[in-house]
């Protein structure tokens, strides 16, 4: 839960930061509706390279796994 | 203010879109406004979009037939032309026996690829199965550079080309359709060929990226299709307008109105006054002829030409949005507000957005993911070369190799060096502007800061765009001597 969260929190940061007070379910697109662009996926490719340790080199990178809070958790729980 | 009415926010019209009557209506605008932009396949299209608008039920079938009769009486003829100069140069006819072998090595090329795609899914350790779009580019490069320096001959030469002239167009769509098919959930190959191969790909950039996009933006209810097609009429008017500007600018900078254009305005005893300034083209053939082109006609051309290419980059890219919007998948326009961007990087994503997509997809996510990972910024500076140089290099190098078969590998690939200053300069600036971050959401600056921020901007790309020349012609001394021309005000 507290990865959810964490995930959640971050993700609100960023759309924040682009000035989208929007809110979002963990299921809403957020790539794919233009909220965040492909920089905002670099931010956050490197919160989970430092937060989970994930590394896209050995499990290969789709911004499809960070379109979401579900997908990205999915990611997580997948490492 | 909005120029084109918001017709995909009135909620009756929304729903007049989705009775027989509305339906038929806007097939018919549709088709109106293509004919009006200028489109030679109005027809086809809204013909093809008819039926998708009819028989939404069968969509996926009505896609996939539209798209092979797309490939095999439009695009597949894009490397006949130089099929049959080799041909010919080969001493070989090119008459039906050669249209069939054609037809028969496109027909090839398809079922390779989806023999490619399933060992790409079966053998996940290797090379192929990691990194299959790097093999494929790679083979693809190979195989141009053996064209080019292989002393081949007759049958064997002939055969090589024809591979390659028929693979050239399709080779980041054949990219595409192996990241989706790499992917969690892929869609069967060739089951869903209308979204692999789109009838309405009209560039070697895939508009609308692969398969797995195209799936995520799809239409499911016919509220969600009446609203896609609304928006896809609404761009048609905005192009429209573009279009009239862009000939309004044309007939003014250049002097070149349309036969019609003329005949009324001779008709009415009204001169068009017009600056008649060369096109940059011109005004750099005249350079490399030692004639130096007066200062202000030289500038002219090059503010024209950036917004003469930013209009055709906006219409042309934005039409094939059209169509995809029309077939029910509702996705983001290709230019958006370029002169809006406060950053060389935001101009760069507003301008050219499936091509900035490709490159990132292909070339800046693999290399960002893979090395430099402990330096952020050398990182950055890493991946963003590698897509803004060195990919937007292979792309361009790629789609032009009718200049290996007719100048030899060694001097097409000298003759690229306009095009290598143009991504070197473009990626160094892009790495740059990521480098110093954004600058906030919109409005977050002062006016006269962001008017600033804006004209800067436009500046680099305006100059920049002397050198965005894939042509084999000029030299880069041509480019930078034309360069310095324009600031030698004595």
């Amino acid at each position: 839960m507290n990865d959810r969260l964490a995930i959640r929190g971050y993700l609100q940061k960023l759309l924040r930061q682009k000035g989208d007070p929007g809110g979002f379910t963990d299921s809403d697109s957020l790539i794919v509706t233009g909220r965040l662009e492909s920089v905002d996926t670099l931010e956050v490719v490197v919160f989970l390279e430092e937060q989970f340790q994930i590394d896209f080199a050995d499990r290969g990178f789709d911004q499809n796994d960070l379109d979401s809070v579900d997908s990205i958790m999915s990611l997580v729980e997948s490492r | 203010m909005q120029i084109v009415p918001q017709l995909d926010r009135y909620p009756r019209l929304v729903a007049l879109a989705q009775t027989n009557i509305g339906k038929v209506a806007a097939i018919a605008a549709f088709g109106l406004l293509l004919q009006l932009n200028g489109s030679r396949v109005s027809l086809e299209l809204t013909a093809t979009a008819g039926l998708i608008t009819l028989f939404p039920q069968h969509r996926k079938l009505l896609l996939g037939v539209a798209s092979a009769c797309w490939l095999l009486f439009y695009s597949g003829r894009a490397g006949l032309g130089l099929i049959q100069r080799v041909a010919a140069a080969e001493g070989f006819q090119t008459g039906p026996a050669l249209l069939c072998a054609c037809v028969l090595a496109f027909a090839g090329m398809f079922w390779a690829l989806g023999l490619f795609l399933r060992m790409v899914r079966r053998q996940r350790k290797n090379l192929i199965g990691q990194r299959p779009v790097l093999v494929m580019i790679a083979s693809f490069l190979c195989l141009l550079m053996a064209a080019g320096v292989a002393p081949l001959h007759g049958v064997a030469k002939l055969t090589l080309w024809i591979l390659l002239a028929l693979a050239c167009p399709y080779l980041w769509l054949f990219a595409y359709a192996i990241a989706d098919y790499t992917s969690k959930t892929p869609d069967p190959y060739p089951g869903n060929f209308g979204t692999f191969f789109p009838f309405w790909m009209g560039s070697a950039t895939p508009i609308g990226k692969g398969a797995a996009f195209l799936r995520k933006v799809e239409a499911h209810t016919p509220d969600d299709l009446a609203v896609s097609q609304l928006k896809a009429i609404k761009l048609l008017i905005w192009l429209l307008a573009l279009n009239v500007l862009l000939v309004a600018i044309r007939a003014a900078v250049y002097g070149s109105a349309p036969v019609v254009i003329w005949t009324c305005c001779k008709a009415l005893g009204f001169r068009l006054p017009s600056l008649l300034a060369p096109t940059l083209e011109a005004a750099l053939d005249q350079s490399a002829a030692g004639t130096r082109v007066p200062l202000h006609l030289a500038w002219a051309s090059v503010l024209m030409h950036f917004v003469e290419a930013t209009l055709a980059m906006t219409i042309k890219g934005n039409t094939i949005v059209a169509c995809c919007r029309m077939a029910g998948f509702r996705i983001f326009r290709n230019t958006y507000k370029p002169f809006y961007s406060t950053t060389v990087a935001e101009f760069w994503n507003r301008f050219y957005y499936y091509f900035k997509e490709l490159l990132a997809e292909f070339f800046f996510f693999p290399a960002y993911v893979r090395y430099f990972k402990k330096y952020r910024k050398l990182r950055l500076i890493a991946a963003t070369i590698a897509a803004a140089t060195l990919g937007n290099m292979i792309y361009h190098f790629c789609l032009n190799i009718e200049y290996v078969f007719d100048l030899g590998l060694g001097k097409a690939l000298a003759g690229f060096q306009v095009y290598t200053c143009y991504a070197l300069v473009l990626g160094a600036a892009i790495a740059i502007s990521q480098l110093r971050g954004r600058r906030g959401p919109a409005g977050s600056l002062p006016l006269h800061r962001r008017a600033m921020a804006v004209a800067g901007v436009l500046a680099f790309y305006c100059l920049l765009e002397i050198f965005d020349y894939d042509g084999r012609s000029h030299t880069l001394r041509t480019h930078l001597a034309f360069f310095w021309n324009l600031f030698s005000f004595a």
